[in-house]
């Protein structure tokens, strides 16, 4: 019931986003100079910011941004995991070693740290599509070790299982025995990890663009959202600075309610 | 502890796993220099965009940049650095990265430290008597369950808007927030055991089941939870440093990794490696601890 409420919360709020996109006659990047730090208006319903984008349209923008970006980096980040995880799981002793050791290094750095630093050394021409696709794709590259443990975990138990052994006696070789009977079994353990990467991505992407190095201008994300709030003209004149900040708490408790129920049920 | 026939002693885990950690620490730095080198922002230079250099200046940063290509080359340095004990020389900021360190590894510890105390604190206030509702526990849960929604940047941001708390108080409500599910859970855990419900029947206060049942028998895990603290703080460490202008480690990383400054990176990595791999050195050894 929960998880149905907090679905139809979520899609609503990409139907809202969808529609504002297309219905509006503001593009996310068009700076009305007439209306510099406007307040909400008929024109601009919640106002403009400090170059006069629309903020409505720019919101809407990044909640669609933000939620396919991460959306596809979690997709990409769980196939990794499932990749490396199975490999270790089905390989020489010393094969998983070696990898379950390479996770333990990425794990060794704080993930915000690591992002950081790898999201940093992109060339400083890149262009803001560029970035955006740059900054999901780091996401997607460097969130692999914890959930590949946890696969890695969950295969080798289903490898030494009594129809693991059948399979192998009837002849099936070990990539059937994975595409047909492992990663069907190990649904319940992928689905987890995959919702519990989309809040991850979200939050990593607004704090690395809260650090300037996150998604560029002019491509509406919730980092630079976030940056807004350091215009204390801005904060004075319109109190509609803070909805991207509300919608992206709200984004995230409807994604933690999706983990939390995921998480109970595997 | 007998392992394949064998005596474990002590020291052969604290060995192992000093071993594995040093593994760790040089695949760490290995892996920051391979990623900084193999980067395809490694020959941009922000100092190449600014226009109060001069070409000539230019020309000069250009030739400096270019010596440094080899990953050998910059792995030996690194090495030399590492062993003359000043981690080699800042490319900001023209000073040994030591120094730089050094400097700031105080601020950081000092706010880590209070930052991990109060957070834990708080989430133990919180997570004792919401573990022992029976109804209505979810309401409480909801301020955490806030918390764990709103990115570290946007905390510390609203903290400087509302002109309320600092630094300590979004890194105290951080780790609150994080840690509060698990202490809840291991308390509900702990609440429901068949001893404590004898207890109850028996008329102990909740006091005494807390003080003289509850507490000591968490307190392993509590101990390991905590140690793996220091891996949450340090990631928030970053965005808090840099929001609030401390100077810590976590400002200099920032500043470091703006200005593509390989030798902080380096050493900012290792002693991020270090203090992660002791925490799990730590976490580990107080499990295996509860387990004999």
């Amino acid at each position: 019931m929960k998880k149905r409420i907090a679905a139809a919360i979520l899609l609503l709020l990409i139907l809202g986003a969808t529609l504002v996109l297309c219905r509006s006659r503001y593009d996310y990047a068009f700076q009305d100079r007439d209306a510099i730090m406007a307040p909400a208006s008929a024109q601009h319903w919640t106002g403009t910011d400090e170059l006069g984008r629309d903020r409505t349209v720019r919101v809407a923008a990044a909640l669609l941004i933000g939620l396919t970006g991460a959306a596809a980096a979690a997709a990409i980040t769980t196939m990794i995991a499932a990749f490396f995880g199975l490999l270790a799981a089905f390989s020489p002793r010393w094969v998983a070693a070696i990898l379950m050791f390479l996770s333990d290094v990425f794990l060794s750095l704080p993930w915000l740290f690591l992002l950081m630093m790898a999201r940093s050394l992109l060339p400083l021409t890149a262009s803001p599509l560029e970035t955006a696709v740059s900054t999901f794709l780091i996401l997607a590259a460097l969130g692999w070790p914890a959930c590949a443990r946890a696969i890695y975990r969950g295969a080798s138990v289903l490898r030494s299982s009594e129809w693991m052994i059948q399979g192998h006696a009837c002849g099936l070789k070990t990539r059937q025995l994975i595409r047909l009977h492992i990663l069907p079994h190990l649904r319940p353990l992928l689905l987890p990890q995959f919702l519990i990467c989309l809040p991850a991505f979200i939050v990593a992407e607004a704090n690395l663009g809260a650090l300037g190095l996150g998604v560029g201008e002019p491509v509406p994300s919730w980092g630079a959202m976030l940056l807004e709030l350091d215009n204390s003209a801005l904060l004075a004149r319109s109190h509609w600075v803070y909805l991207p900040i509300a919608l992206l708490a709200a984004v995230l408790l409807i994604l933690e309610s999706f983990t939390t129920e995921a998480e109970t049920n595997a | 502890m007998h392992i394949r026939g064998g005596v474990v002693t002590l020291p052969m885990i604290i060995a192992k796993r000093a071993g594995r950690t040093l593994l760790l620490l040089l695949f760490a730095a290995g892996g920051t220099i391979l990623l900084v080198r193999f980067a395809p922002g490694f020959f941009s230079d922000s100092r190449e965009m600014d226009a109060k250099y001069a070409q000539a200046a230019q020309a000069e940063i250009q030739a400096e940049n270019s010596q440094q290509q080899s990953v050998i080359q910059i792995a030996i340095r690194e090495v030399k650095s590492w062993l003359s004990g000043d981690f080699g020389q800042s490319r900001q900021y023209h000073v040994p990265v030591a120094q730089l360190i050094g400097a700031r590894v105080r601020i950081s510890a000092v706010l880590l430290a209070q930052g991990i105390f109060r957070g834990w604190l708080l989430a133990i206030c919180a997570a004792l008597p919401i573990s022992a509702l029976r109804k209505g526990a979810v309401l409480w849960r909801l301020p955490f369950t806030i918390l764990l929604a709103v990115p570290t940047a946007a905390m510390a941001t609203a903290c400087i808007l509302a002109d309320r708390g600092g630094p300590v108080l979004v890194l105290s409500l951080i780790i609150a927030a994080r840690e509060f599910n698990f202490l809840r859970s291991l308390l509900e855990g702990a609440w429901r055991s068949p001893h404590l419900l004898q207890g109850r029947a028996q008329g102990m206060s909740p006091r005494a089941l807390v003080t003289l049942h509850i507490l000591p028998n968490v307190a392993p895990q509590l101990c390991a939870l905590a140690t793996l603290s220091i891996v949450t703080a340090l990631g928030a460490l970053v965005p808090i440093e840099v929001i609030f202008t401390v100077p810590g480690v976590g400002q200099l990383a920032w500043s470091a990794v703006m200005n593509r400054d390989l030798p902080v990176l380096v050493a900012v990595s290792l002693l991020m490696a270090c203090v992660v791999g002791f925490a799990g050195m730590l976490s580990t050894r107080t499990v295996n601890l509860e387990a004999a």
